[in-house]
């Protein structure tokens, strides 16, 4: 912290959001004022809308509760770094939850209007000419929820105090978009609306080491990269007669391989073949089992996420 | 000796994953790294059953 150059202050009152320009190497402090504040955040590519931070690829990654010393990433194709959280002093955040919206203040609770993140995060970025339906699922900062053994997500109270603070540094040029969370009849932030403080620093040398390397991959395209690179500006949605499918590794081909074992290798097999699912199926039941193998040997992330280890 | 031979049905993106792996030298051909998978992958299911089998047991 020592040696941060202050860029930029602002308090965010209860209510309301702020569009802010974090460029590449700088770093967004989002701290509690009183304590007990949820603050939903979002994050635009600044020179490319589209290119956005995703929750789900960042779930993926790093779990639903990401904090100090984890990314938020883009959505495919992109899936690229675009923050790293540099220090989280309180280490409990949301990827769960959606923003809420004014649908769920209307359908469960009668209000005609009320604070919800996402009209506030439509009516902060909207300083950049984004619309209502530009604005993506948030990460949750300082919320603290969970999932029930029935698989529902649920919230509860936090404990945040004055002076907590999540610090997030660009690991490219953004759009970050900050609000208090508007929800004062729920638990998420302790039945009440409280400011957060926001301050842009540059970051020093010592900031920028603690990034560790990600990886740079192929498959993190970009619009040169696309068949259709042009945004559409219309709303209908139409067929485009010229259309052929291009779909990758099409036609799926399948081969047979036949594999003579041994009656140990058979012994062994049947020990551990999961009739449970294959029934009799033999080839089916060796097939999961070559490549549930595999993962387990090879496979450094959690099956189904990204490896984020840089080679 | 008797055997039983598995018919696998495979997929060219499977074949490709199998073969990327036989290059990094892991076993000599396709056939090779099956019986690779059923021996590791065993021995470590009666590790695990093992392992449960001795939390089990009282601590002395």
């Amino acid at each position: 912290m020592s040696g941060r150059h202050v860029l930029f202050e602002h308090v965010l009152e209860p209510g309301t959001g702020k569009a802010i320009e974090l460029l590449k190497g700088q770093i967004l402090r989002i701290e509690q004022i009183e304590g007990g504040q949820c603050a939903d955040f979002n994050c635009f590519n600044l020179h490319d809308y589209k290119e956005f931070m995703h929750c789900g690829r960042t779930r993926t990654v790093h779990g639903f509760h990401p904090t100090k010393g984890t990314f938020m990433w883009s959505a495919p194709p992109r899936e690229r770094a675009m923050l790293y959280i540099l220090e989280d002093t309180v280490g409990r955040n949301d990827v769960l939850f959606p923003r809420c919206s004014a649908y769920v203040y209307e359908a469960s609770y009668g209000f005609a209007v009320h604070t919800n993140c996402h009209d506030i995060q439509a009516e902060a970025q909207r300083e950049y000419g984004l619309t209502p339906d530009d604005v993506h699922d948030s990460f949750n900062l300082f919320m603290c929820t969970g999932v029930d053994e029935d698989g529902h997500a649920y919230m509860t109270r936090q404990t945040t105090k004055a002076g907590d603070h999540v610090d997030l540094l660009a690991l490219m040029d953004v759009l970050a978009v900050p609000n208090v969370c508007g929800a004062d009849v729920m638990r998420t932030s302790n039945f009440s609306l409280k400011p957060l403080k926001l301050t842009v620093f540059a970051a020093t040398t010592a900031d920028l080491a603690q990034v560790p390397k990600t990886p740079l991959l192929s498959s993190q395209r970009t619009p040169k990269d696309f068949r259709n690179p042009t945004i559409k500006a219309d709303r209908p949605l139409r067929r485009d007669p010229a259309y052929t499918p291009e779909f990758p590794n099409t036609p799926i081909r399948v081969t047979e391989l036949p594999v003579a074992l041994s009656a140990d290798e058979m012994a062994m097999f049947r020990s551990v073949k999961r009739t449970d699912i294959y029934g009799e199926d033999d080839a089916a039941a060796l097939r999961d089992l070559l490549f549930s193998w595999w993962e387990e040997r090879f496979l450094h992330a959690h099956a189904g996420a990204p490896s984020i280890e840089s080679k | 000796m008797t055997e039983t031979v598995i018919r696998l049905q495979l997929n060219q993106q499977q074949l490709e994953l199998m073969d990327r792996t036989i290059a990094r030298g892991v076993a000599p051909d396709r056939i090779a790294l099956v019986r690779l998978a059923i021996s590791e992958y065993a021995a470590a299911r009666m590790a695990e059953t093992s392992a449960k089998r001795n939390d089990l047991e009282p601590v002395r």
